[in-house]
């Protein structure tokens, strides 16, 4: 069975990247254009082997989506992946805080999403 | 990149204009309010997007320049920074700038160097905190990003060892030590792993989600220490880690407890690296895939990188080396790159035609439920027809009538699809009309209405610059300066107004201002010191007011960068005439001028008078027809060379005979008998002989090109309402026969 993922963004470019090179690896792709929508999405719905998610987003930011996921049991030990462009420690910090499993630096090409998705999916 | 991806680039394309000009109506907005945060986030938003996408398409040169902006809009909205006027309008020329960057990048448009180094600078100087000179936070930056300890020599094989301890919340954040161990056994061979449970709790007390364990390893491997670090990265800071090199077996302690301390304190520098070095330049150093020699020279510390990057600078262009050889003169490779230029012009222009158009889902979801009912409809009709008799005529007839609804609808929602709302055309004007009013010294205010008016896509592209030039012509010779406002009693402040709305089939958009009105006399002076009237001509306002759109045409009394040159309303009215609309002054010295321009909804309809020549019908576009007269006898004169000319009110004007033009059997040969429809194209005029006018309706254009070849004096065919084609006159096409005077052979 093929693994899901869940990417949550709001730019529709972006997010159409990063689901593209999942579906090209394998994934089962659910999409999600900020984090109320995500939530949305998956409460009481699939559960999913691993989140990418941004962080600047409308409506729900992506530090609020990772506490609001965490909070659900499906989620508990679920890899979640935040893509930053931040260098600044805080926002890191508050991710880690927030629950995030790693993070993932903008700009980044097809190859490292995947090899940092591997380093954190469970096989 | 695969060409999957290069089908986001259209998309990325268009998002970057949409936010874009979020940025720059956001920035617009935040002079008037520069407290608003909300606007602030939106702003950085946006210009966090531009940045994360461009630099996923690798147009490297539009995310760098972003993320300066982005440094800048984070310090204001961390309130670290305040917005001044000077900050707002470095971002929006920052903005204008990383506008070309976009354009560069999709089009390979020329950027102009200098001013993206210079706003740079000018937003890292912005940026700097506490007054820190930009020259060495730009070094700064620059020493984080370059390689640490670059080695490119084969690496003897390493020993580690390495005791790591990781936080008890671990599972939490969904890691998993497994992970880790294996991405350890990718890099080499790992052995004696051995496990502490010293500090697991009796089962009681046990947190099942909690992580009581640690490890102690060793590692063989080729790869050196930050490849080990790297396995770590999302634990390190929060784990106890202590990775120590040992030569084979004898243990050599070089990293001892205090280096865990340098350890720790340097991984926080490591990340800075890792943050803004170029992602995929790290990877692929990793997998050993093949580097450019240039990059593999840098990263063994043979040259550095701006050596490196001047060395490349250097290197010439064929042109170049040719003309050296003395193979080619200046001349000819200059003649070859102009010739590219345009082919490469041509290409985008081609391109930008075919640009996509995004439609409000709703539209099309009603399209599809529309289509849906013309298939029951269909389906219904069809039944009827397998079993048709005739006292069912009336069900017929009431089928024919939903068929018909049907059809019309979707006809008007497909026709939608191409609507879009006129603001998309005036969202540049707050811009606009700010620089000009700072330049010009004028206090302008400008007011927007209808920009929810939709128009076809087309127009709304092509009106654009005809419009900048009616609002900057307002702005330098509509309105007046302060001073002289508040000497005629009117207020200081200017308004510039603009306005859509539909009138009948058309769209009007009025260009209005308060200032001082078109000045007739200044103008009847200018024309005939031009030699467009004579002196002596008689002439009505409404006969004068257009002479400003000649060719050449200026009232200004000094250029200024902004207009005043002449050009421009020549073009503003060849614009919108080759739209199919028209333009219209009405002005009041001291009180202002009011431009109105009135466009076709949609350029493939057009609203056209049908006429008979022979059995055959035409269509002459309505817009070009001026009158249609019946002559009397001697009115027709022919000289010689020039074929036949009708005398109209005094003036000759070249007279055809459309049954010549198209070689077809008219009812009548005798002008006095048939109609003479007198048409106007550009200023010039032709008088066309026809049977018999037979009304007037809206056609819809399609191609003959396409569909068959071109035919001199054709515009296009449609299909009239008995099924027959019907030709559209070509106006233009007609005056150039007309001047020939050599029938085509249709």
């Amino acid at each position: 069975m093929s693994k899901t993922a869940l990417v949550v963004d709001d730019s529709p470019t972006m997010r159409q990247m990063v689901a593209l090179t999942l579906t090209n690896a394998g994934f089962d792709v659910l999409q999600a254009e900020d984090g109320k929508d995500a939530v949305n999405k998956v409460t009481g719905g699939p559960k999913m082997d691993i989140v990418v998610t941004d962080l600047n987003m409308p409506e729900m930011d992506g530090i609020s989506l990772i506490k609001e996921l965490r909070k659900m049991a499906s989620f508990k030990f679920t890899p979640i992946l935040m893509l930053t462009t931040e260098s600044a420690a805080e926002k890191k910090q508050a991710g880690k805080e927030a629950g995030a499993t790693g993070w993932i630096v903008k700009p980044f090409n097809p190859e490292v999403l995947l090899k940092i998705i591997a380093k954190v999916l469970p096989a | 990149m695969s060409d999957d991806f290069s089908q986001f680039q259209d998309a990325f394309f268009e998002e970057a204009g949409d936010h874009l000009a979020v940025v720059e109506e956001g920035l617009l907005a935040l002079e008037q309010h520069p407290e608003d945060l909300d606007l602030l986030n939106k702003i950085f938003r946006s210009a966090h997007s531009i940045k994360g996408t461009s630099g996923m398409f690798g147009f490297n040169a539009v995310a760098q320049f972003t993320h300066k902006m982005e440094t800048l809009l984070d310090l204001l909205r961390n309130g670290q920074k305040v917005v001044t006027p000077q900050v707002a309008d470095l971002l929006l020329k920052s903005t204008d700038c990383l506008k070309t960057l976009v354009d560069a990048a999709k089009t390979g448009s020329p950027v102009d160097d200098e001013t993206v180094q210079r706003l740079t600078i000018e937003l890292a100087t912005a940026s700097a905190l506490g007054g820190q000179p930009p020259a060495q936070a730009a070094s700064g930056s620059k020493q984080a990003s370059s390689p640490l300890t670059p080695s490119l020599i084969p690496e003897p094989l390493h020993h580690y060892t390495i005791a790591w301890t990781p936080p008890d919340w671990l599972f939490q954040r969904g890691l998993d030590p497994l992970q880790i161990f294996k991405e350890l056994a990718n890099l080499g061979t790992l052995s004696q792993v051995a496990v502490d449970t010293t500090k697991l709790p009796e089962l009681a007390a046990m947190d099942q989600e909690k992580c009581y364990l640690s490890w102690s390893m060793r590692l063989e491997t080729v790869k050196d220490r930050k490849a080990v670090d790297a396995v770590f990265e999302f634990v390190r800071e929060d784990s106890v880690l202590v990775i120590e090199e040992c030569e084979a077996l004898s243990v050599k302690r070089e990293a001892s407890e205090s280096g865990q301390e340098r350890e720790a304190s340097e991984s926080g520098t490591k990340h800075a690296s890792r943050f803004t070095n170029d992602a995929s330049r790290e990877t692929s150093g990793m997998d050993g895939e093949p580097k450019p020699l240039g990059e593999l020279l840098v990263e063994s510390g043979a040259v550095s990188r701006e050596t490196l990057d001047k060395a490349l600078s250097q290197q010439k262009r064929v042109g170049e080396i040719l003309i050296e050889q003395h193979a080619v003169t200046p001349q000819q490779v200059e003649q070859a790159l102009q010739k590219q230029k345009q082919q490469e012009s041509v290409a985008q222009s081609k391109k930008t035609d075919t640009a996509s158009i995004r439609v409000d889902t709703d539209k099309i979801d009603k399209l599809i439920n529309l289509v849906g009912e013309l298939v029951i409809t269909q389906s219904m009709l069809s039944d009827l027809g397998a079993r048709f008799e005739m006292s069912q005529i009336s069900v017929l007839l009431e089928r024919m009538a939903q068929l018909e609804r049907n059809t019309r609808e979707i006809q008007e929602r497909v026709m939608s699809i191409r609507m879009l709302p006129i603001g998309t055309a005036f969202s540049r004007f707050p811009r606009l009309v700010r620089d000009l009013s700072a330049k010009a010294g004028k206090k302008i205010q400008l007011v927007l209405a209808g920009e929810e008016t939709e128009l076809d896509k087309t127009v709304i592209e092509s009106i654009g610059d005809p419009l900048t030039h009616l609002v900057r012509n307002s702005a330098d010779h509509g309105l007046e300066p302060p001073e002289e406002r508040l000497d005629n009693n009117k207020p200081e402040l200017g308004t510039i107004r603009l306005n859509a709305f539909h009138e009948g089939g058309n769209i009007c958009i009025t260009v209005e201002d308060d200032g001082r009105g078109l000045n007739r006399d200044k103008i009847l002076a200018k024309a005939i010191k031009q030699g467009l009237i004579t002196e002596n001509e008689k002439l009505s306002d409404d006969q004068i007011w257009p002479l400003i759109f000649k060719p050449g045409f200026s009232t200004a009394e000094k250029v200024t960068d902004v207009s005043g040159r002449g050009v421009g309303m020549d073009v503003v009215k060849r614009n919108i005439e080759g739209l199919g609309g028209t333009v219209k002054i009405k002005t009041a010295l001291g009180k202002g001028t009011i431009f109105t321009l009135k466009l076709p909804l949609t350029l493939a309809i057009i609203e056209g008078m049908t006429v008979r020549v022979g059995k055959d019908t035409y269509i002459v576009p309505l817009l070009s027809i001026l009158e249609s007269i019946q002559p009397k006898a001697g009115a027709i004169k022919t000289v010689v060379g020039k074929g036949e000319l009708i005398n109209v009110r005094s003036t000759y004007l070249p007279m055809m005979r459309l049954y010549d033009v198209f070689s077809l059997q008219p009812e009548y040969t005798d002008p006095t008998k048939a109609i003479l429809l007198i048409l106007e194209t550009e200023g010039e005029r032709v008088a066309v002989m026809v049977d018999e006018i037979l009304g007037q309706q809206q056609v819809v254009i399609k191609s003959m090109e396409q569909n068959f070849r071109k035919v001199a004096g054709v515009a296009g065919a449609t299909i009239l309402g008995d099924g027959t084609v019907g030709f559209i006159l070509d106006v233009r096409g007609l005056l150039e026969i007309a001047r020939q005077g050599a029938p085509v052979a249709a």
